[in-house]
């Protein structure tokens, strides 16, 4: 709110009271400028001395105060400052006067009362709120020449300046390449598609494979399948065939896989026994398609890690 | 073999013998475990050795130390420029009486018991001697005398050194390929061994050495039939039948397997080798490890295990590469089981 220059009234109606309300302050924004109907604020800085409240039954009531003067609401906040006790008024009028030229009108001016109690008995001291004046204008039209058509009083509506959006394009445009950028990222990491072939993944790729074989049917040709994914998993990790005996020297390569040796040794010995020994029937009992997924998963974890 | 309990306590029992007489060799060779390990294997799978090396690495003694663990007669000889065939066979001299003698030779010397045969200094024969021993490798038999000889135990046992190539003999292609096993004999590594060969005087005098060595750990008339039952106990999936395959095609033709080594020309390093009976010869090996090992199945760590010794020796390159072979076919092998997938 723009504060025109502020009105600064001293009250001096006796020492005492000089010393007990210090200041009183009337902020209006702005002293002309008003129609018929229109709200008229008024903010009233008063300072007291430490002590003295305000009598509310003081404060003008809101009403209709003259014939062309309403008060509509009175707000009272206080707050300590610079050692004395500040009550701000806020007052709103609203102007009735229904003027046929511009015309200065005053705003009478009122007393507020504030009282000290002390053991001793009560202390008043009265706040004289200045009256204060502002301009109001006529509604009716008396500079511009008569119109036919009451519209063509009606200004046009003012011209907005357009909005640029370029900059919004562009930034709009730079955070999606960010976004997109972090997402072929994100891809990259996780090896979805199109860097499912990712050199280095093998375990994720194999994974893939896996929860293929998983979904579809669980029978030997299956579970010997998904036993060569991994194999060849492991195969591409360490660039060499890893066959059973080999796990210690793999884990050496590539220790990061150590915390899944039991799991290793587990699949190496239940490949060797698909494969060479008894047969697949009894292995996939005791090392089910499962068990090698979730492996498979835990690997895929690691490889991720390192 | 009709009661498979009985046969497969048979086979528990030979391997604890296995293992005792490995025991014994350790005894006195220390440090050679992985070629006891292999001479072992030889011997259940009913194979010659050729033994290779630097000079007084122990071949010789490894050698010996076998031939008294094993028992069973036993007939050596040293391999020179000037010996002829008929100098293993028999043996000329006048008599005391003044009077033309001729004695069997070294080989029928103990006739058709001989179990260990050792032939030392294999190269420094001539090939005509080599030719010989093709026939007594190969068929276990020899005609002299106007009869024929047959020899169901025999092993023959060859070292050479790598070191010296003047006044020897290259084995021809044939007589290597007869030779189950060409195993590489090195100086221990071990520093506790290498001080234990040097300082303890136990490893100084290698006829006590050798007779101090236990010689009825196995039974050597028995050898011929529990390596047959070795052969036949252990079981081959269709998956090795099929990754053995894959490991002879990716050996014989490399380029074809997209093996790759650095500096050679893939494509113009075989000149040939790699034989059927080299082939057998491994599975052969290589069920003898897995019954040694405790299976009754193989798996690939058991071609793995064997297969430079007894395959090296059967790949020919051709002859720019045949100069670098010491380092080229190792590579090759190396090269060939990592690229071969094993199931």
């Amino acid at each position: 709110m723009r504060r025109l220059a502020p009105l600064l009234f001293l009250l001096c109606s006796s020492l005492a009271a000089q010393s007990q309300v210090r200041t009183v302050e009337v902020r209006t924004p702005r002293p002309f400028g008003y129609f018929l109907g229109d709200l008229v604020r008024a903010q009233v800085d008063i300072v007291v001395e430490p002590g003295f409240a305000l009598q509310a039954a003081s404060l003008p009531q809101p009403g209709a105060i003259t014939y062309w003067l309403d008060l509509r609401t009175v707000a009272v906040t206080q707050a300590s400052v610079g050692g004395g006790s500040r009550v701000r008024l806020d007052l709103t009028y609203q102007n009735f006067y229904a003027a046929l030229d511009a015309r200065a009108l005053e705003i009478p001016g009122f007393v507020v009362t504030f009282v000290s109690e002390t053991d001793t008995g009560a202390t008043t001291a009265k706040a004289q709120v200045p009256p204060w004046s502002f301009n109001i204008s006529p509604l009716r039209e008396v500079q511009p020449p008569a119109q036919e058509d009451p519209r063509n009083y009606l200004r046009p509506d003012g011209r907005v300046a357009s909005l640029d959006t370029q900059p919004l394009v562009v930034g709009g445009a730079g955070f999606m390449a960010m976004a997109l950028l972090a997402f072929a990222g994100l891809t990259w990491d996780r090896t979805w598609w199109p860097f499912a072939k990712r050199e280095g993944r093998a375990f994720a790729a194999c994974l893939r494979r896996l929860r293929v074989l998983a979904g579809r049917r669980e029978d030997e040709a299956a579970y010997e399948t998904a036993l060569l994914a991994l194999h060849r998993a492991l195969d591409e990790t360490d660039g060499r065939r890893v066959l059973a005996d080999d796990l210690p020297a793999f884990l050496i390569r590539h220790p990061a896989y150590a915390r899944e040796r039991a799991g290793l040794a587990a699949f190496l010995d239940a490949s060797r026994h698909s494969f060479f020994g008894p047969g697949p029937a009894a292995t996939m009992q005791r090392l089910p398609l499962a068990d090698i997924v979730a492996l498979t998963r835990k690997l895929t974890a690691i490889e991720r890690e390192s | 073999m009709n009661d498979i309990r009985s046969g497969d306590a048979m086979l528990t029992d030979w391997r604890e013998a296995a293992g005792r007489f490995e025991r014994a060799v350790r005894g006195a060779v220390v440090g050679q475990d992985r070629a006891i390990r292999l001479l072992t294997i030889a011997l259940f799978a009913r194979g010659h050795v050729l033994l290779e090396g630097d000079v007084g690495v122990g071949k010789t003694t490894l050698l010996r130390a076998v031939a008294r663990a094993l028992g069973g007669a036993y007939e050596r000889i040293e391999g020179t420029v000037d010996m002829m065939p008929s100098d293993l066979i028999y043996h000329t001299y006048l008599a005391d009486d003044g009077r033309p003698r001729v004695e069997p030779g070294p080989v029928l010397r103990q006739s058709e018991d001989l179990s260990i045969f050792f032939f030392n200094e294999i190269n420094r024969a001539r090939p005509q001697v080599h030719s010989l021993l093709l026939r007594l490798m190969a068929e276990r038999s020899l005609t002299a005398f106007n009869r024929e000889y047959r020899f169901p135990n025999l092993q023959v046992f060859a070292d050479r050194n790598r070191v010296e190539r003047e006044e020897t003999f290259e084995l021809p292609a044939a007589a290597r390929d007869r030779f189950l096993m060409e195993i590489g004999l090195e100086a221990p590594r071990d520093a506790e061994a290498r001080r234990a060969l040097v300082f303890d005087p136990r490893f100084h005098d290698t006829d006590a050495l050798i007779a101090g060595i236990d010689g009825g750990v196995l039974d050597h008339a028995a050898m011929a039939g529990i390596g047959a039952a070795i052969q036949h106990g252990i079981q081959a999936s269709p998956a090795i039948e099929a990754y053995v395959v894959g490991l002879w095609e990716a050996l014989v033709r490399p380029h074809e397997a997209g093996i790759r080594l650095p500096g050679i020309d893939m494509s113009a390093l075989i000149q040939g080798g790699a034989s059927p009976r080299g082939v057998a010869f491994l599975v052969r090996a290589a069920r003898v490890r897995a019954w040694l090992e405790g299976r009754d199945w193989l798996v690939p760590e058991d071609i793995r295990a064997i297969f430079p010794e007894v395959m090296a020796h059967r790949v020919f390159l051709e002859p720019i590469y045949e100069m670098r072979r010491s380092t080229i076919v190792p590579e090759l092998c190396r090269a060939v089981f990592d690229t071969v997938p094993a199931p």
